[in-house]
C-alpha cells in the first residue's frame, strides 16, 4: 500500500509545474494548458484522499472539477479566439490592457 | 504470487516518473503542438493512477472529456490560429516570481507535515472500502448512487454551468455582426 503523501507529493510537482508554466510562459494557450495541469493535480489529490478515507465524495468532486476546467478551457479558448482577432496575437507581453 | 505482490508499488513509481516527465515537458516544450501531446500524455497516465487507486469510473471520465474533448478543443484552436514556437525566455527569476514560488513550495511542506503528524486514528474512515465498494455493485454504480441522491443539487448547478458556459463561448468568440449591423443601421461606427 503506497501511503497517500506519496500521492500529495505527485501533485504538488505537478502543481508547480502547472504554476511555473502560467508563470513563464507567453503563449496564452500555454498558460490554458497550464491551468488544466493544476486542476488535474488537484484531482489527484482529491481521488487518493477518497481513496485514504474509503469515501467516494473525492471522485464526485472530481468529476465536478473536470466540468468546471471543461467550462473553463471553452470560455478561456474563445476569449484567446477573440483576442488573436483583435489584435493579431496571443503573447501576453503584447496584451496589458489592465496592466496600466 | 510473491512478484504480484510488488506490482502496485512498482506500478506507482512508473507512473508518478511517466506523470512528472510528461507534466515538464508540457511547460518547457516550444511548440504549442508537442506540449498538447504530452498533456494527453499526462491526463492518460493520471487516469491510470486513478484506475490504480479504484476509481473506475474517474478514469474513464478522464480520458474521454480530458483527452477526448479538451485536449482536442486546445489542438484545434492551436490549428486554427497557425501558432509559430515561441522563443523560450531564459531561466531569469523576478523577485516576485521567485517568492511565489518558495511560498508555495512552503506551503506544500506545511501541509504535508501536518499531514505526516496526524495520527491515523484521528481521522475517521468512512465505509466505502475497495472491498465494500464491490460488495456494493462497482465503482460506477456507488458512485452514481451517491451523485443523484446526495450530490444531486451541486450536478444540477454544473448543468447550469455548462449552460451558461455556452452562451458565454457564443458571444465571446462570434463575431461583432449583430453590434456592428446596429451601428451600420443608424449610420455610426462601429467602434
Amino acid at each position: 500500500m503506497i501511503p497517500v503523501e506519496n500521492y500529495f507529493l505527485l501533485a504538488s510537482f505537478v502543481f508547480l509545474c502547472g504554476l511555473s508554466g502560467v508563470m513563464f510562459r507567453r503563449n496564452l494557450i500555454m498558460v490554458l494548458m497550464s491551468i488544466e495541469l493544476m486542476l488535474n493535480a488537484v484531482n489527484i489529490v482529491f481521488v487518493a484522499a477518497s481513496r485514504q478515507l474509503a469515501q467516494v465524495d473525492g471522485q464526485i468532486m472530481v468529476l465536478f472539477v473536470i466540468t468546471v476546467a471543461a467550462c473553463e478551457a471553452a470560455v478561456g479558448l474563445a476569449m484567446v479566439i477573440a483576442l488573436f482577432r483583435r489584435y493579431g496575437t496571443v503573447n501576453t507581453e503584447f496584451l496589458r490592457l489592465l496592466r496600466g | 504470487m510473491e512478484v504480484f505482490y510488488f506490482v502496485p508499488e512498482v506500478l506507482f513509481y512508473i507512473l508518478s516518473g511517466l506523470i512528472l516527465l510528461s507534466s515538464v515537458m508540457v511547460v518547457s516544450a516550444r511548440n504549442p503542438v508537442t506540449s498538447a501531446i504530452f498533456l494527453v500524455l499526462d491526463l492518460f497516465f493520471v487516469a491510470a493512477l486513478y484506475a490504480k487507486l479504484d476509481a473506475h469510473f474517474t478514469a474513464a471520465i478522464q480520458v474521454l472529456v480530458y483527452a477526448g474533448a479538451i485536449v482536442v478543443l486546445f489542438v484545434f484552436v492551436i490549428m486554427l490560429l497557425n501558432l509559430k514556437p515561441e522563443a523560450l525566455r531564459g531561466v531569469r527569476f523576478s523577485v516576485g516570481e521567485a517568492a511565489v514560488l518558495l511560498i508555495t513550495l512552503v506551503g506544500f511542506a506545511i501541509i504535508g507535515s501536518e499531514l505526516a503528524r496526524t495520527a491515523p486514528e484521528a481521522v475517521i474512515p468512512g465505509n466505502l472500502g475497495a472491498g465494500a465498494i464491490e460488495l456494493a455493485g462497482g465503482n460506477t454504480f456507488v458512485v452514481a448512487m451517491r451523485m443523484f441522491t446526495s450530490y444531486l443539487w451541486p450536478f444540477e448547478m454544473a448543468s447550469i454551468l455548462i449552460l451558461l458556459a455556452i452562451v458565454a463561448c457564443v458571444m465571446v468568440a462570434k463575431k461583432d455582426k449583430v453590434l456592428g449591423a446596429a451601428h451600420h443601421f443608424r449610420g455610426g461606427s462601429p467602434e
